[in-house]
């Protein structure tokens, strides 16, 4: 009965019209009366000021939908119900994006996934492979919709291209001259071809988003009122594992422990990964999407890393100050001890 | 005055460097397994490290040569936790059991 | 005065990292894991850096920064890249 019921999260991508059509030309060859249910996942809670417009677009993207599945599939035969999921919470990884599919496939008694192989869910980095991880760990079914995609290297030119290029040649060549001589011209002109050359060949793989104009510098400003922060953590920190290091006995526990971080997978799941790091006491084994597996040396530095300070430290250099307003990851219950036989 | 005021401060940091840097050479040599070594390997070291070279950057004063040792500096505190949890990592994944206080009794290393 | 004394200091100051290196050396020799040498080696290497830094300070010799800062990047390369090749699959960072 299950397997009759399909579930297709959909987002806009450009192959999304391709699955919608077989997955609706695959329920309607089946069965009598198959049932084919199109949701969009929105990231944001639709009360947050991300998240304002994202309703509407997602019910706008579900319409268009529900038309192709008329298009291509006998009306009488398939039922199609739409859905926006997701809308009351935070979704912030592929872990949290399977939990809402799951929640609603339960609710309706679906057992089939079929995933648009493009599927980027308001992310920028690549969800497929991480959401099939995930979702072979559920009881669900799931398949990728055969589609014929554009080659991949068209995407990368995008609107964002430019603002790459001229950010990665300003930084090299900030690089090249600080290096050698500001003032001398065989300098500026070797670095200006040197810096041109990495721009052209690099620009397109050193930055997962485009800078833009506002948000970069911004950024840029908060990070380094972060860097005191950091700086004033690390020797605190250090003071206290100096300490246990030089005590004869030595008295350490070193424990495992699995904290789900709320920041998006690339430089703020970086940044963040790389403070835990540099505060002594905690060392980031794993970081999987927005899992961290994190080493402790001593049961102090746990609870630190449990209070999350550092965590939203990072939320506010990359969300501003009303993202630095979450609850610390123990209230929220995303913590846990694990043994070393997980790692 | 000035110059005296540099001076205990270049002797104060040069001290406070070494002294991290042997609580890392200390922790490296003494603690148990691979991740805990990572610990003062890439936080401890990196601390002493960053004194150091901020001894050597007050020392220089200002000239074009602070500005390479700044840089030094950036990579360094950037560079070294990256690199320890790539080692971490690659432990990890090749199945190094961390050691607890429980695996104490045992011979907890292969 | 102060400035020689100071260049004596910064001398001295890289004697104690070089004699600090030696004994992590014994990591690096010892093991037992790959990931261990891995490990005692990059410590080596950001303590040849600042080694490097406090001599061109005390010999005041600047361009020694420049292999200091190449020295940097090559040490955090090769601990990438042995920790990439030692796990078989790949896919480290």
């Amino acid at each position: 009965m299950a397997d009759k019921r399909v579930i297709v999260p959909l987002s806009e991508s450009i192959t999304v019209r391709q699955t919608v059509g077989y997955a609706a030309r695959a329920a309607a060859g089946t069965d009598e009366d198959a049932e084919l249910h199109l949701v969009v996942a929105v990231p944001y809670e639709t009360t947050s000021p991300e998240g304002s417009g994202d309703i509407e677009r997602a019910q706008a993207l579900l319409d268009r939908a529900a038309a192709w599945v008329r298009e291509d599939a006998d009306p009488e035969t398939l039922t199609v119900e739409t859905a926006v999921i997701g809308a009351d919470e935070y979704l912030f990884g592929p872990r949290d994006y399977v939990r809402a599919f799951e929640t609603y496939a339960a609710d309706h008694d679906i057992g089939r996934v079929v995933l648009d192989p493009e599927y980027q869910p308001g992310a920028t980095a690549p969800m497929l492979q991480p959401l099939e991880r995930e979702l072979a760990t559920t009881d669900l079914e799931f398949e990728e919709a055969p589609v014929e995609r554009p080659a991949r290297h068209e995407r990368l030119v995008g609107p964002g291209s430019r603002s790459r290029l001229v950010t990665m040649f300003l930084i090299s060549y900030g690089f090249y001259l600080v290096l050698g001589d500001p003032f001398y011209p065989f300098d500026l002109i070797t670095g200006a071809a040197v810096a041109g050359i990495v721009a052209i060949t690099l620009s397109h793989v050193t930055f997962t988003t485009a800078p833009t104009l506002v948000g970069s510098p911004l950024r840029t400003i908060r990070f380094a009122l972060y860097i005191p922060y950091l700086l004033v953590e690390i020797i605190r920190a250090n003071v206290a594992i100096a300490l246990v290091i030089l005590r004869p006995s030595m008295p350490i526990d070193p424990s495992v422990c699995r904290v789900n971080a709320r920041v998006r997978s690339g430089l703020p799941l970086l940044a963040l990964a790389n403070s835990i790091t540099l505060t002594p006491g905690t060392l980031t084994v794993r970081a999987n999407d927005q899992q961290l597996i994190v080493h402790a040396l001593v049961p102090d530095a746990r609870e630190d890393l449990f209070d999350g300070s550092l965590e939203r430290a990072v939320r506010f250099v990359f969300y501003g100050r009303d993202g630095a307003a979450i609850p610390t990851p123990r209230e929220r219950g995303d913590t846990e001890i694990i043994g070393g036989d997980e790692l | 005055m000035i110059e005296t005021l540099r001076f205990w401060a270049i002797v104060v940091l040069l001290v406070g460097g070494i002294l991290f840097t042997f609580v890392s050479a200390v922790g490296v040599i003494r603690l148990p397994d691979v991740y805990s070594r990572a610990h003062t390997a890439s936080q401890t070291d990196t601390l002493g490290a960053g004194l150091a070279l901020a001894a050597v950057a007050l020392a220089l004063g200002w000239q074009g040569a602070t500005i390479h040792t700044v840089l030094l500096l950036f990579f360094v505190f950037i560079t070294n936790p990256t690199a320890a949890h790539a080692i971490a990592r690659a432990a990890a994944e090749t199945g190094v059991k961390p050691w607890t206080a429980d695996t104490d009794e045992e011979v907890g290393e292969k | 005065m102060t400035a020689e004394l100071l260049d004596d200091i910064f001398l001295a100051t890289a004697a104690i990292f070089v004699l600090l290196a030696i004994a992590m050396l014994y990591r690096a020799v010892a093991g037992p894991t790959t990931q261990d040498r891995v490990l005692a080696v990059n410590v080596l290497g950001t303590n040849t850096v600042v080694i490097l830094a406090l001599l061109a300070a005390g010999l005041g010799q600047p361009w020694f920064l420049d292999i200091a800062l190449i020295y940097a990047l090559l040490n955090f390369l090769m601990a990438v890249a042995i920790s990439k090749f030692t796990v078989e699959r790949g896919g480290v960072l």
